[in-house]
Formats: C-alpha cells, structure tokens, sequence
C-alpha cells in the first residue's frame, strides 16, 4: 500500500533489517541504541524476544542476548518477567543528549564527514530525480507533509526531516534510494539532525525544506540537489564544531556509565 | 479524430490488448473478492466482524500469493472508517524484498496503525488508492511508486471501491502488483520495432516503455497529452498525437498507450 500509512514506519522496518559484517554484537547495540535514542522505538515499547530479534537482525541469539543486556545496563531497556513479559524501552528523552555526546567524541571528523558525503550522494540526487519525477500530486502530498510537521522540539523537528527527506526520496522512483535513504537515516539519522535543538536551525531547516519543494515544483533539479545537499554538509559542520566544543571541555560521559556528565555545548 | 486504417502514425491496437491481458484478470479478481465482502457484509440480522472478515479476505488472497509466475505482492481489503473502524485487512507475500522474512506460510498480515488518537497515525482515506475510486466510484491504479511501508518495491496499486446495498461505501479491495514483474510480463508483449512503444498511467507516468530513453516512473512529456490524460471517456479509438504519435487508452484499465518514434536525448 502507498505511502506512509503511520509516518516513519520504514525506518523501523530498516532497524530490524539483517545485520551483515563484522562486529554484529556491537552493530547491534549501536541500531537499537540509536532507535531509542531517535524516537523510533517509543519509550514503553516491547523489544522483540532475543530469539525473534537475532532471527530479525541475522546473528545468534547471543549476540542479540548480549546486546539486550548492554541495552539494560545502560538503563536503554528493562526487562520484566512472567506472562506480559519481555523487553521495554524505558527511554523518556532524559540523557539522550550524553549519549550523543558519547557518540560525537567517538566518530572521528574524517568519519563524520564521510557520512555526510555518502548522505549527500543518496540524498542529493533524490531530490535531483525528484524534480523531474513529481507530479501536482506528489507536491501536494509533500506540503501537506510539511504543514504537518511541528517544529517546536528538536524531537518533532527530526522526525520531521526524516519524513521530508523519506518522500523526497521515494519521489525519486529508485527502490534502491529509498531503501538507502531509510538505512542511513536508521544509521546515523538521530546524529546527522542533532543541530535542531537549536530554535534558529529547526527555522532554518523548515525554510530550506519549502525552498525544496519550490525547486521541485519549478523542475530545478540542479537546485534541489544543492540546497539538499549544503543542508547536510551544514548539519556536518555543526556536529564538528559540537564535537570541538565536547574536546576541549575534555569529557565523555562513557555510555550508561555513572561518570560525571558533561552537557553539549551548542556552538554558535 | 479517430484514425483510420491508413493512418500515418504507429498502430497501437495490438499493444492496446496486451495491457489489458496483463491487467483485466486481476481487475476481474477484484471484482469477484468485492462481491464476496459485500455479500458477507450484507447478511441480515449480523454485525460485521473483523476477525471474520480478516479469515474471509486471507483466504481469498493466499489463493493469489500461490502463484509462481504472478505478480502480486500485496492484497487485502481496506475498511471504510464507518464500517468496521480503521482497519486494513492486508497481506504480503510472494516475490518481494520482504520475502526472507516471511513466515513459513509463505505469506505475512501487514501490522498497522489503527488508533486514529496516536500521534503516528495516518488518514488512509487521504492517500490515492483509496481516495481516487472513493470519489469515481471506479477502479483505480496507482503508481508506479516505491512502497517504502511493506516491501520497499516498485510498486503498482490497483483497488476498486466496495459498496454495500448499492450505494454505501463500506471499502476498498486491492492488489499490490511488482513493477519488475510486469516488466517482465509486458515488454515482449509491445513488440520490438523501430516503432517505442510506451505504457503510461493517467498522469502520464510511463509504467513500462520499450524506449531506452524512457525511464520506469518518469513523466512523459508530449505537447497535447495532458488534454488527451484529462479526459479519459473523451476517446475510445486510437488519436494522432503531435503528429509523430498514438495515443490510445486501454480499455478500463486506466493505462494507455503511446507509440511513436523513440526519444532522441540532446547532445550536451
């Protein structure tokens, strides 16, 4: 059935997609930790069972069983026994900024940028396709997208890109971008938009994603490629001044550990 | 003006009864499974039950998902909000991306979203599968599009609206058909002369075309064709279009066909 009959339904679909190469345990932990992080998987909600997740993920049940343990650890999960038993998300947005922290001091600049990079090449031409693909339809459907988008958190502000971003891309008409666009953002989305907690950036953001749907409606591709992508190359450069700021403040909070925590200051 | 037979323009006759080879037995499917959900709704003296209704559409469907060499990826019935409240009865299966995963009965109940009160929750009777035969009382086709919420496929939707008592809308009944498939099933149907021949859905997007130039999901872009597009009962017959070429609608199918000279590209 067509389009997003619950919003951001296909990135969770790409959270529980098979995991491949080395370092799966971690892989593991990384998406899941991301996810809640994210928003993707809501706080209260029931993981699948450690059978069912390794089955999901493609590794062995203990792997996943690792990972679930590390989730706990880190305060990420809880588990309750009995017949409504299982695994729930017990994230209410309280420490997420440390645990993004954690992850900035972590990515190296050359890494973050790669990202970025790769990003940019998905999501740039996306919106170049786009341009050429979207009907009257299609624009309609995409402002609608947006004047449902609430901009006043930095939550609301992420999942509202990912769901801009994710109906640019599927007007793109390549399966393949899609499914790219959804694993990036399953990856690295909760990271790439961490610059929306400023007010000044969700405006800007916003703006940037009317001019996007401008440029679809004017057949622009070249613009939209452009606007897309110093989009991302900016949010990049935001998370490297963060991380900048992170050094010199000389702290990690080490994830789900009882060090002393260190607040992000937001660059200028 | 209809041609006649010394027209100048390529004929389309013959490609005119290939699409509806391909695309009238599914319609007629739907129109047997929407007499069936009506006949079950329409029982005096009962009250319509989802689980009831769910056991009646799955089995209609599994029927289809049988098939090795078919198309379908997606099937079920989509309730009218007044009917039996948000409800999608809906299955995936056969030859999709989501395959890998499915259950060893070879097909999988699509899990959605049906509290109208959670903040994920999506208006269905908005998007166009529902919407356009909704409003025409006709069939539909919709697509092709990248169906990011099941099977991340290139996808074609074609649904046909289900009324109880003759005029209470209570439904839709679909299928959701793979793209590659019908590439497959299509092309060496449309002949391979000098002559590219196109398959386009009524807003113009070519769903299948023996043009090389002509992408999958591209607009076709001919002077006069949208006046031809915006009036579908407008012509039975095969019209000249912008000298070189013929337009000819396929039937009820809602898809019609351009043939003419391929497209040259621009020397940049």
């Amino acid at each position: 059935m067509p389009q997003s009959i619950r919003a951001g339904s296909g990135t969770r679909a790409a959270i529980f997609a098979p995991l491949d190469g080395a370092g799966r345990a971690e892989l593991v932990l990384q998406r899941l930790t991301d996810a809640i992080v994210l928003g993707v998987l809501h706080d209260g909600e029931r993981l699948p069972s450690e059978a069912e997740l390794a089955r999901q993920l493609g590794v062995a049940t203990v792997t996943a069983r690792e990972a679930l343990e590390i989730l706990r650890r880190n305060n990420l999960v809880h588990t309750k026994r009995g017949r409504d038993g299982g695994s729930f998300v017990t994230f209410a947005g309280e420490g997420s900024t440390n645990l993004q922290d954690d992850r900035l001091l972590a990515w190296s600049r050359v890494h973050l940028r790669d990202l970025g990079v790769h990003y940019s090449a998905i999501a740039g031409l996306a919106a170049e396709l786009a341009a050429d693909r979207a009907s009257a339809a299609d624009i309609d459907n995409l402002e609608r997208v947006l004047d449902r988008t609430d901009a006043g958190t930095a939550d609301a502000a992420r999942r509202g890109q990912g769901t801009f971003r994710l109906e640019v891309a599927a007007l793109s008409h390549s399966a393949r971008l899609v499914r790219e666009e959804l694993r990036l953002q399953a990856e690295f989305g909760a990271l790439l938009w961490l610059g929306l907690r400023e007010p000044l950036r969700r405006k800007r953001c916003r703006a940037v994603q009317r001019e996007t749907v401008a440029a679809l409606v004017a057949e622009d591709g070249a613009l939209a490629r452009q606007l897309t992508v110093s989009q991302i190359t900016e949010s990049i450069e935001w998370l490297i001044e963060a991380k900048s700021l992170l050094e010199q403040k000389g702290g990690s909070t080490m994830t789900g550990s009882t060090t002393e925590a260190v607040r992000t200051v937001a660059p200028a | 003006m209809t041609i006649t037979p010394e027209q100048k323009t390529p004929r389309t006759g013959a490609c005119v009864t290939s699409v509806a080879a391909v695309f009238d037995p599914v319609f007629a499917r739907l129109e047997q499974w929407a007499d069936l959900v009506e006949r079950y709704a329409a029982r005096p003296g009962t009250v319509a039950d989802r689980a009831e209704l769910d056991s009646l559409v799955e089995e209609l469907v599994r029927r289809e998902f049988a098939d090795p060499v078919g198309c379908v990826i997606g099937a079920g019935f989509v309730s009218a909000p007044g009917f039996l409240g948000w409800h999608l009865a809906w299955w995936l299966g056969g030859q999709n991306a989501a395959s890998p995963r499915l259950p060893a009965n070879g097909i999988r109940h699509l899990e959605t979203l049906e509290d109208p009160l959670d903040e994920n929750f999506r208006d269905y009777t908005a998007l166009e599968w529902w919407r356009v035969p909704a409003q025409t009382g006709r069939r539909h086709i919709t697509g092709p599009y990248v169906d990011y919420l099941c099977t991340d496929e290139y996808t074609l939707t074609l649904t046909l609206p289900v009324y109880r008592g003759g005029n209470e809308l209570i439904g839709v009944v679909g299928i959701d058909l793979s793209v590659d498939e019908i590439e497959r099933d299509l092309v060496p149907l449309l002949g391979a002369d000098a002559v590219a021949v196109t398959v386009i859905n009524a807003s113009g997007r070519v769903v299948v075309s023996t043009d090389t130039h002509l992408a999958t999901g591209a607009l076709l872009r001919l002077p006069g064709l949208t006046k031809l597009l915006a009036d579908p009962a407008s012509t039975d017959g095969a019209v000249g279009l912008h000298g070189a070429h013929t337009f000819q609608w396929c039937g009820r199918t809602e898809l019609a066909v351009v043939a003419g000279p391929a497209a040259v590209l621009a020397p940049s």
